[in-house]
């Protein structure tokens, strides 16, 4: 029925084609690593077998692509991915304060930090590997040097969609993606230089590295700012300290505006976290946009 | 395996979601390297009976799931031909794991026996 491991591999993914991106990576990587062992222990035993005949037998053992699509279903369907939380309804002001009881937003938070460091990695990453590989391709060893970085992006690519799973709840490949196998490393190279996923991946070091600095500068200043509404009473009243000083003359609130002013600065804080919660989503869905290739 | 009434496979593919998860906890719990799926399958077929109890193809996922739950630990290693190879390995929490479901299975087998002689 399948001639190649290629065709049985089609036939999964469109078996798979509501699935999720991420499922679809992982199911054909399992898929690839399998079938390939499988038919080079059959041409062992036998050199003269043909690739559709062994694949016959293979896929029999191995299972039809709609029964392989449908176990992963039935597995991905009972493990939920990190973080994925059962909703309750609840009333407006429930689901506003509840953002602290929410794992996503605090995860976005974290996420939205870390990605200061990772940006400015990536961004760094990605400039000196390119500027390296296109410049040194006018020698000879220019070439594996370019393979090297763009296997690097990759990686990268991979790590990151382990750390957006992690902390932002949405569900990326758990396996790398290896569709080069098997071919000299000159294939390769072009392989990887025509393929639209590397380029996408490449865009998204660059991006994190713009958002990345966005966000930690909007996290540090209403961070700040909230704190300083809160913690006003006890500056003015433990520390004697003026809140406003301006021109060498201290300006203090009056103390009925005390209740007020914490309040304004919990409701900010409160306020910034859904929003980080919201942009966190959204982040994730750009992050799986760019990383996970169809 | 000619004609099996679509119960059947459905009663099948029901005992199997739990039932593969403890075989394969208990292979790589026997195994002193760290082993790969296509080995664990024909590791499988060797032991089982005649009659294949599940397609291989459907060991993978669970291997995944296993691992997401921490009871098994991966790593990729290159192979000689083909795509690299993903090796599993049993970690401590998946022999603990392991212990208390061979002796849920006991329990039930037990259970399942006692009612079919009626």
């Amino acid at each position: 029925m399948f001639k190649t491991m290629e065709e049985y591999l089609d036939a999964l993914k469109t078996e798979m084609k509501d699935a999720d991106p991420a499922l679809v990576q992982d199911a054909q990587a399992d898929a690839r690593e399998h079938l390939s062992t499988a038919l080079e222990a059959a041409r062992e035993a036998n050199p003269a077998v043909s690739e559709a005949d062994a694949l016959g037998k293979i896929i029999e053992e191995y299972g039809t692509p709609e029964e392989t699509a449908s176990a992963y279903r039935e597995v991905e369907r009972r493990t939920s991915p990190a973080l994925k939380q059962t909703t309750k309804p609840r009333s407006a002001l429930g689901r506003f304060f509840g953002v602290y009881t929410d794992p996503r937003a605090w995860g976005a938070l974290l996420y939205m930090l870390i990605a200061f460091v990772t940006g400015v990695f990536y961004f760094s990453w990605a400039v000196t590997g390119l500027s390296v590989s296109i410049s040194f391709l006018i020698f000879i060893f220019g070439f594996p040097i370019a393979l090297l970085f763009l296997l690097s992006v990759r990686g990268l690519a991979l790590l990151e969609g382990r750390l957006v799973e992690a902390l932002l709840g949405i569900r990326m490949p758990r396996r790398p993606l290896f569709s080069h196998q098997g071919m000299k490393w000159f294939d390769r190279l072009k392989a990887l230089l025509t393929d639209k996923a590397t380029w996408l991946m490449l865009v998204y070091m660059i991006v994190q590295f713009v958002l990345g600095t966005v966000y930690f500068v909007i996290i540090v200043t209403v961070l700040s700012i909230s704190l300083s509404f809160i913690a006003l009473p006890f500056i003015q009243e433990v520390l004697h300290q003026g809140a406003v000083y301006n021109n060498g003359v201290r300006y203090y609130f009056p103390s009925w505006s005390y209740p007020l002013l914490v309040l304004g600065g919990l409701l900010l804080w409160t306020t910034f976290m859904n929003i980080i919660r919201g942009v966190g989503q959204l982040h994730g869905r750009l992050a799986k946009w760019l990383l996970v290739s169809e | 395996m000619t004609e099996i009434s679509s119960h059947t496979r459905k009663f099948q593919k029901e005992l199997n979601a739990g039932t593969s998860s403890l075989v394969l906890l208990s292979v790589l719990s026997r195994s002193k390297e760290p082993m790969y799926g296509y080995q664990i399958a024909k590791m499988l077929e060797e032991s089982g009976p005649e009659i294949p109890m599940m397609k291989q193809g459907t060991l993978y996922p669970v291997l995944r799931s296993l691992e997401e739950n921490g009871l098994l630990e991966s790593t990729v290693e290159p192979s000689v031909s083909g795509p690299p190879r993903r090796y599993y390995k049993i970690t401590n929490d998946g022999r603990e794991a392991l212990k208390e479901w061979a002796e849920i299975w006991k329990i039930t087998k037990k259970f399942v026996d006692a009612n079919l002689k009626g």
